[in-house]
């Protein structure tokens, strides 16, 4: 056991000497895989805010309901008691107009013409956000339509296309994530690959010799799999580093957007284990890739 | 130790190297395998490392016939074989010591007995003291000691040489035939092919002649057929 520990570790270190003794050219590598694992990163990220958003709004739609103007604050209130009892409805609340007004000022910034019309034109309304059950489109219809009928409410809005949009937006964005991740490692897989198969042909003669003093096929290609296994890994990390230097940049823009969203923040932050997988997926891939390009091109040499 | 039983080679270019080779060497035994370029002799030193294989006819090496030898069991083989090349096959840019030490890595020795067996090996052969100095800075004398410390570092049971004089003065060649020598006096089987005929006369020891791919002769070799 402590043989063959030993001979890993000999040919580990083996594989970081060469890695030192080449470095610009490992470098050149390290960095194409990546910015090959940096691409498919960000779009994960994009999509998990973007997730993270629509969990905000429970992936639930609003449902703004309008009171008639002629009636009066207790009668506008007996309303929303009403609502807030339904079992449909999961939460509600109440906006006075003076309530209506003053956010319809803040967020229009129309304050000059609404002083202009005297008196303030906004009825109550209440905001209500369904259960589960009844959030699809069908079953929300048919929620309105009964609402509809109560006396007093003057008309009701649901902002279920611009959800459903939002959704189908969110979808598109999953499959094209997939989609790309699918094809960048595909790249990844073909620029191990190709390393590998250079670095078979600039150590021929050395494979050669290894083979006539007796060097097993297994022995042969233990470096190379380090070598696909320690470029995956050191192009995992150096993608966490370009990752975070991204989010460097972007952050303050970001935090902008946040605000006028009145959130903390609307970057999904990457998790312990979401960091070693990006890590680890580019291990993984390296010495794949490189166990199928020893495979094809350790057999056509033999000792001469 | 060495027995070819009616072995033919030929080629995928239809050369036929060998044709009807039959031969046996004991343990122990130190023999020359001679003829011109082309006579079929590195073909046979392939086939017995098996880096060939025979079109025809029965090969065993070491007690292990090549008809029931798989793929996997050849770099077992190849342990218990040493071998020198004319043109050494070293790695020039490793040092002395790691181009020894490639038999004793390849069987996952510990580092501290391949420093031990590296020394003794480069010793014997008037290298000590050579561990750091790059192959490119010694000459070829030199260059084929370092090849034969290689093939005797893992203490194999047949040592074969391949032209291993070639391109060495004639003081050169006696002190590296005399190492042979010494190998086989241990008890190594030794296989040198050459066309050096004032070595093998020196030396005395049985011959192999070879021919266009067959062979014409052998035991050992006549005085009048020295020039």
């Amino acid at each position: 056991m402590r043989t063959y520990l030993n001979r890993h570790l000999q040919v580990l270190f083996a594989a970081i000497g060469t890695f030192a003794r080449t470095p610009f050219a490992s470098l050149a590598t390290i960095l194409i895989i990546a910015i090959t694992l940096v691409l498919p990163s960000i779009l994960y990220i994009t999509l998990k805010s973007g997730q993270q958003i629509a969990e905000g709004w429970q992936g639930r739609p609003q449902i703004s309901i309008f009171i008639d103007t002629e009636l009066g604050a207790q009668e506008a209130k007996l309303i929303f008691a009403e609502l807030s009892l339904h079992p449909a409805i999961e939460t509600a609340e109440f906006l006075t107009p003076q309530q209506a007004l003053e956010e319809f000022t803040a967020l229009s910034g129309m304050s000059y013409e609404l002083d202009f019309l005297g008196e303030n034109p906004l009825p109550a309304s209440i905001v209500a956000m369904p259960d589960q059950e009844n959030s699809e489109s069908d079953s929300l219809q048919a929620l309105k339509t009964e609402l509809e009928k109560i006396e007093g409410i003057e008309s009701i809005r649901l902002d279920l296309e611009w959800t459903d949009k939002f959704n189908s937006l969110l979808n598109t964005a999953e499959r094209t994530t997939y989609l790309l991740f699918a094809l960048l490692s595909a790249a990844l897989f073909l620029i191990v690959g190709n390393t590998i198969k250079l670095l078979i042909m600039n150590r021929r003669d050395e494979i050669e010799v290894t083979k006539l003093v007796g060097g097993s096929n297994a022995f042969v290609r233990r470096p190379f799999l380090y070598y696909g296994f320690l470029f995956g890994v050191c192009g995992g990390v150096c993608a966490l580093v370009l990752l975070y230097f991204s989010a460097i940049y972007i952050s303050p823009a970001l935090e902008n957007l946040a605000t006028l969203y009145q959130k903390e923040t609307l970057v999904y932050q990457l998790n312990w284990h979401e960091l070693l997988c990006i890590v680890a997926f580019g291990g993984a891939l390296g010495w794949i890739a490189a166990r199928l390009s020893v495979a094809r091109h350790l057999r056509h040499i033999k000792p001469r | 130790m060495i027995t070819l039983d009616h072995v033919s080679k030929i080629y995928q270019n239809g050369h036929q190297a060998l044709n009807d080779v039959s031969f046996n060497m004991a343990a122990g035994e130190m023999a020359f395998l001679l003829g011109h370029s082309g006579a079929g002799k590195s073909t046979l030193f392939k086939l017995i490392t098996a880096i060939e294989k025979p079109t025809s006819g029965r090969i065993t090496v070491d007690g292990k016939s090549f008809d029931k030898l798989r793929d996997s069991q050849i770099p077992a083989l190849r342990q218990e074989i040493g071998v020198v090349f004319q043109d050494h096959k070293l790695l020039y840019d490793r040092t002395v010591f790691d181009n020894v030490a490639l038999p004793l890595i390849v069987i996952g020795m510990s580092h501290d007995e391949i420093k031990k067996r590296v020394r003794a090996a480069l010793g014997k052969v008037g290298l000590s003291g050579k561990e750091k100095v790059l192959p490119v800075a010694l000459s070829g004398g030199e260059q084929q000691r370092v090849g034969i410390a290689r093939a005797v570092i893992n203490r194999p049971n047949i040592l074969l040489a391949d032209e291993p004089t070639g391109n060495l003065d004639e003081s050169l060649s006696d002190e590296i035939l005399d190492i042979f020598a010494d190998f086989n006096r241990v008890g190594v089987t030794v296989l040198i092919a050459t066309h050096d005929l004032r070595q093998v006369e020196r030396l005395n020891k049985r011959t192999i002649e070879l021919s266009q791919g067959e062979i014409t002769g052998g035991e050992t070799i006549e005085p009048t057929k020295l020039s």
